[in-house]
């Protein structure tokens, strides 16, 4: 290990411990700062008209709801509505979190779909987490929250952590993400310096519509390896 | 097939040349990506600058890349992950084989890697017995025909839609059709069974997070977040050189990287990955490997000249704005980096006088530093690797490639610089010009060693009058005020 970090400092021409590190890591007072802006009612609905004309090109859906009594009710009839790609049962797997909560989608679909949640816990053991990795490979839908939106791409961030498992928002087939609208950023720059200024998990994934690829002569195809239909629910309130 | 081999660069090169099918491929990826992607930098809030701030902030790094690696290491070692730096490809692959067998791994998936490339994983892996599946899309044509990529962003973009049901309806059983969206199916249903039931995932890495401790992937098909989430066991392979230091670093790289690769704002999935799954985390890898490899990448960094190379974000831009690669595809490169980049990188690591066509087979035209994100200027590095050639050059054990083209070159330094040398020279070539054989007044094949310039193409003879001639004799008493 050293020894290469050695060989590195000799190609360099350079000194360990020389301060260096302050130059490296030094930010800008401007990125720094980028997020602290006040935003007012007119700015965000600019935003919301710039996701709107980022996600047709990307296949993202994008509704609107005044709160999450509607969003709830959409959702669930989408849920109807659709079949599962792989298998025939349907069941729905959530993020544990109070927003998705509010939804709820368990009453709206009773016994016709099963609607689980990630379970929360300090730790996990093998055979949980087997069960866990079952339940979210039989899932045709998968619905998470964003902590961000972000306006100039269309983008979802998505902290990990407890109760917010990375493969629900991956392995189903259809991706939900309900998002208040008071989390919209302007870019990805603010968002880059709001994390900046965090304790990050060990992972964050940023998504920018459905999967796709355009591997066989340069034609984009939607639905490669990650979901195939993404949904994006913006709650007023 | 991946080898340096002037004879059979020479060979791929002549085949791809006629291969009109490789053409209308790669026109598209010139046509949908590389002439898109100064506009698309333009766009960004720098501007016009795009490309400055982010050849700066690479500089930045590179010029400080033992407190970067130092950072990242302890920082990825915080979170749980393991570290391990890798002097060579071969230690690389031995690390990532002792991986495997203690975990008693059967399968391994992949995502796209060219440093596994670089340091022939797969077929060690495989060697090991360890069945080892490309999961990208074109990774995975290419896997299947068992070939190598022929471009380091679009592997497959060498094959046509027909070729592709082929191979489908042969290695996979299934029906075969040419309709790419089909296709993608059945690709996705084959590679999500071996996704789920693989123990562990090898992929590359964009870029790094040192202050934060974080690996990052961009991919649109997300079978990166499948390969580095699903198995228990995640190893990133990354070059030294490719990290960076903060997310304000990332915010110009990231950016910059994907317009310029894919014409894109933004990929489908940006993954910071950084160890394995906490405790509360009821999914994720248990373990987690970073594997950073010099591989030679040290040894360019020592040499002021050349450092610049390693600004490189392997987007893979070059290639598409490239005249050479365009013309001779990415498999005569026999390396996995080709087009301009390779022709540079290439040569340095595996050595300049085994790669000497490389640099030599590139046309010093400027698209390639043009379209850069990060303004590297290859064509001055590949002219300096042929003077390297020319001349010899110990630092880089290079020996002077062809003694009579130097002889050569030498006399017509000499011959250029004395006027009546050089008048006598002309009057006697001009009269040996008679003799040579001629089509629509132009020579048709020179003599001996310089036969080979006739080989493809005519030459023009000398003119009756030089322009010197001309010049004296010029009528001097109508010259406009």
């Amino acid at each position: 290990m050293s020894r290469i970090i050695e060989r590195v400092r000799q190609a360099l021409g350079v000194q360990a411990g020389d301060g260096r590190d302050k130059l490296v890591f030094a930010k800008s007072d401007d990125f720094v700062h980028c997020a602290d802006v006040k935003v007012t009612a007119q700015e965000r609905d600019g935003w919301m008209e710039s996701i709107r004309t980022e996600a047709q090109a990307l296949n993202l859906q994008v509704h609107e709801c005044p709160d999450l009594d509607a969003c709830g009710e959409a959702i669930a009839s989408l849920a109807r509505e659709r079949d599962p790609e792989w298998g025939t049962a349907k069941q729905i797997m959530r993020w544990n979190d109070p927003i998705l909560d509010g939804l709820g989608l368990e009453t709206r679909l009773g016994a016709d779909i099963a609607v689980k949640s990630v379970p929360k816990a300090d730790s996990f053991s093998q055979s949980e987490r087997q069960e866990f990795r079952r339940e979210i490979i039989a899932s045709y839908i998968g619905i998470t929250t964003a902590d961000y939106l972000l306006a100039d791409t269309a983008s979802l961030v998505l902290l990990g952590g407890r109760g917010r498992a990375r493969s629900v928002s991956l392995v189903p087939s259809i991706h939900i993400a309900v998002v208040p609208r008071s989390r919209m950023l302007a870019s990805y720059r603010q968002m880059l310096s709001l994390l900046s200024a965090m304790d990050l998990p060990s992972n964050v994934s940023i998504i920018t519509g459905p999967s796709k690829t355009a591997d066989i002569e340069a034609t984009l195809v939607h639905g490669a390896h990650g979901p195939r239909e993404m949904h994006l629910f913006v709650v007023a309130s | 097939m991946l080898k340096q081999d002037p004879l059979q660069y020479r060979e791929l090169a002549a085949k791809a040349v006629q291969d009109k099918q490789l053409h209308k491929a790669l026109a598209k990826m010139r046509d949908k990506v590389g002439r898109n992607a100064e506009n698309l930098y333009n766009q960004l809030p720098t501007g016009a600058g795009s490309r400055q701030a982010a050849k700066d902030v690479r500089r930045k790094i590179v010029d400080n890349l033992d407190v970067v690696l130092e950072t990242l290491a302890a920082n990825i070692r915080a979170r749980g992950g393991h570290v391990h730096l890798a002097e060579t490809g071969e230690d690389a692959v031995e690390y990532c084989l002792s991986v495997a067998k203690r975990h008693q791994v059967t399968r391994v998936v992949k995502g796209k890697s060219m440093l596994s490339e670089e340091i022939h994983l797969n077929d060690a892996l495989e060697a090991a017995g360890i069945e080892t599946v490309e999961t990208d899309l074109g990774e995975y044509i290419v896997q299947l025909k068992g070939e190598a990529p022929s471009h380091i962003i679009a592997p497959a973009i060498h094959f046509t839609r027909e070729q592709v049901g082929e191979l489908f309806a042969e290695k996979l059983g299934e029906p075969y059709t040419d309709d790419p969206p089909t296709l993608t199916a059945m690709a996705r249903k084959a590679l999500r069974e071996k996704m789920l039931g693989a123990n562990m995932g090898i992929s590359g890495g964009n870029t790094a997070c040192a202050e934060t401790g974080h690996v990052t992937i961009v991919s649109n098909e997300g079978n990166i977040r499948m390969a580095t989430t699903m198995p228990r066991v995640h190893v990133v392979l990354l070059g030294i050189e490719k990290i960076a230091a903060t997310l304000e670093d990332h915010n110009i790289l990231l950016r910059m990287l994907t317009r310029a690769a894919a014409g894109q704002k933004i990929s489908t999935y940006v993954s910071y990955v950084g160890g394995p799954r906490l405790p509360e985390e009821p999914d994720g890898p248990e373990e987690f490997h970073l594997v950073l490899v010099d591989n030679g990448r040290s040894r360019i960094l020592a040499d002021p000249d050349f450092r610049e190379v390693l600004h490189c974000v392997r987007c893979g831009g070059c290639l598409n704005v490239c005249p050479v690669y365009m013309a001779i595809g990415g498999h005569s490169y026999g390396s996995p980096y080709c087009g301009p980049i390779g022709a540079v990188f290439t040569p340095l690591t595996q050595g300049i006088n085994t790669c000497h066509h490389l640099c030599q087979g590139e046309t010093l035209c400027g698209a390639c530093k043009q379209v850069c994100p990060v303004d590297n200027d290859l064509p001055r590095m590949l002219s300096l690797l042929r003077f390297k050639l020319a001349n010899g050059d110990r630092s880089w054990n290079v020996r002077p490639h062809s003694l009579p083209t130097k002889l050569v070159f030498g006399a017509w330094s000499v011959l250029m610089r004395h006027r009546r040398m050089y008048d006598a020279m002309r009057l006697l070539a001009g009269f040996c010009q008679r003799f040579l054989p001629r089509k629509n007044g132009w020579i048709r094949r020179l003599p001996g060693p310089l036969g080979g310039w006739t080989r493809g193409r005519d030459f023009p003879p000398l003119a009756k009058k030089s322009f010197a001639q001309g010049w004296a004799r010029r009528d001097t008493t109508r010259r406009d005020a």
